[in-house]
């Protein structure tokens, strides 16, 4: 999250990539550092350390939440 | 002036602060405004001066948000310069407290104080015990950081402190040097300040793990000997230290074993250069046990046989503290964060220091 808001604030489009056990987390270090609604996309936890195939799985089902995050609203 | 919050008594108090989170899930001194100020009043400083941005939550440290946590821990006025400075070390940047409070590590912040201030601040025990329980000051001078951590920095469990576990010196991890015993200049006078300075170093480290040598005067490779055992406590392939590489650590030698190297004249620089030495691991055990952490290894590293734990002699920090005996105590740090896990060590103001009768 903190590395999301980092890029943001360098005008760098970002989406922070927030693993489920640490949406809390990611949600308090968001509104600590002024930006509560930086884009993020929830992932299933644990990712490291599953395999090459469980990081394809999980990346095919996040695709599309982060370019949504990256497109202009409707 | 901070938020008050309002209770009929101090044992409703004490249930809304541990209901808000305030605490560190054992009963806390009640800081209500009077033991506040007595405290602040103790520092000689103002109590909206500003120390910095504590994070996660990047809560503005003051003096009276730091005395509210000296209070609640327990401290003696006495304390507060020892205090103060502990916080002032975390707050340091080259600490890196944001990402170490968050990260999933046991890490929790080991203060050692060196100096005068132990005895005018404490007294900070530094023999049998100094890390367990029965020492006030050793105790609520290091709650006192960590309820700092909690209520400026945010630091709670599962939502801004992810360590998986932690260990128990999240609660306290405070000690001083037995400088009176050692044989040894002080650490603080290594690390380059001067004799009568007081000095609080902080440095992120996990809990401290025993280590067993029995000496033999008569065994020429005594001093080398004890030396490798502490080696393997330190830099054991578990730790990341090895896994992680670059980080500092901690040695705690009890007067024994500090005497059975000092009796082969061996002085702070030797120790650490023959432990630095010591430390170095094989290549081959990264390579197996290290995983993703060992990727450093592929380029102009690949020629290595073994690969150096720390950095430096210098990141084996070294002082004698406890009751003499078989033990001597190492704590392998978290070795991540930008600046790898540094210690901080700040001078404590003691000049300002006001007396507080009663």
């Amino acid at each position: 999250m903190r590395d999301g808001i980092s890029m943001a604030r360098l005008g760098i489009p970002a989406v922070a990539l927030v693993t489920e056990d640490f949406w809390p987390q990611g949600n308090f270090v968001a509104q600590s550092l002024g930006m509560p609604t930086v884009p993020r996309v929830q992932l299933p936890h644990p990712v490291a350390g599953t395999g090459e195939a469980n990081l394809q799985r999980v990346a095919g089902e996040i695709v599309t939440r982060v370019v949504e995050c990256f497109s202009p609203p409707a | 002036m901070s938020e008050l919050l309002e209770a009929v008594d101090e044992a409703a108090a004490l249930e809304e602060l541990h209901n808000l989170g305030c605490t560190d899930g054992l009963p806390v001194v009640i800081p209500t405004p009077a033991r506040v100020q007595r405290m602040i009043l103790a520092a000689g400083q103002d109590g909206d001066m500003v120390l910095g941005e504590m994070g996660p939550g990047m809560g503005i440290a003051t003096v009276e948000k730091v005395a509210t946590a000296a209070v609640m821990a327990g401290c003696l006025p006495d304390y507060m310069p020892l205090v103060l400075a502990a916080v002032q070390g975390v707050l340091d940047p080259v600490f890196d407290l944001t990402e170490m409070q968050a990260t999933t590590h046991c890490t929790a912040p080991l203060i050692i104080v060196n100096g005068p201030a132990r005895h005018t601040c404490g007294p900070v025990a530094s023999g049998f015990g100094a890390l367990g329980p029965g020492h006030r000051a050793n105790a609520s001078i290091g709650r006192a950081l960590r309820l700092a951590m909690i209520n400026i920095g945010g630091g709670r469990p599962g939502s801004a402190d992810m360590a998986l576990l932690g260990h128990p010196g999240k609660f306290t991890y405070c000690l001083a040097e037995d400088e009176e015993n050692s044989p040894f200049a002080p650490l603080h006078v290594d690390l380059g300040f001067a004799p009568d300075d007081s000095v609080v170093t902080v440095i992120g480290a996990e809990a401290p793990h025993s280590v067993l040598y029995s000496g033999d005067a008569d065994d020429p490779e005594d001093a080398d000997k004890l030396l490798g055992q502490l080696a393997e406590g330190l830099a054991n392939m578990a730790t990341n230290n090895a896994i992680l590489t670059g980080g500092s650590a901690v040695v705690v030698l009890n007067p024994e074993h500090a005497q059975i190297l000092s009796g082969q004249n061996m002085n702070r620089t030797q120790i650490t250069r023959r432990l630095w030495e010591l430390t170095h691991q094989p290549v081959a055990r990264l390579q197996r046990y290290g995983g993703q952490f060992s990727a450093w290894l592929d380029g102009d590293a690949s020629t290595l046989t073994q690969y150096p734990v720390f950095p430096q002699p210098e990141n084996i920090l070294v002082m004698m503290a406890g009751g003499s005996g078989l033990y001597s105590m190492v704590m392998p740090s978290w070795s991540a964060g930008a600046h790898r896990n540094s210690p901080v060590s700040v001078r404590v103001e003691t000049g300002q220091f006001c007396e507080i009768p009663g």
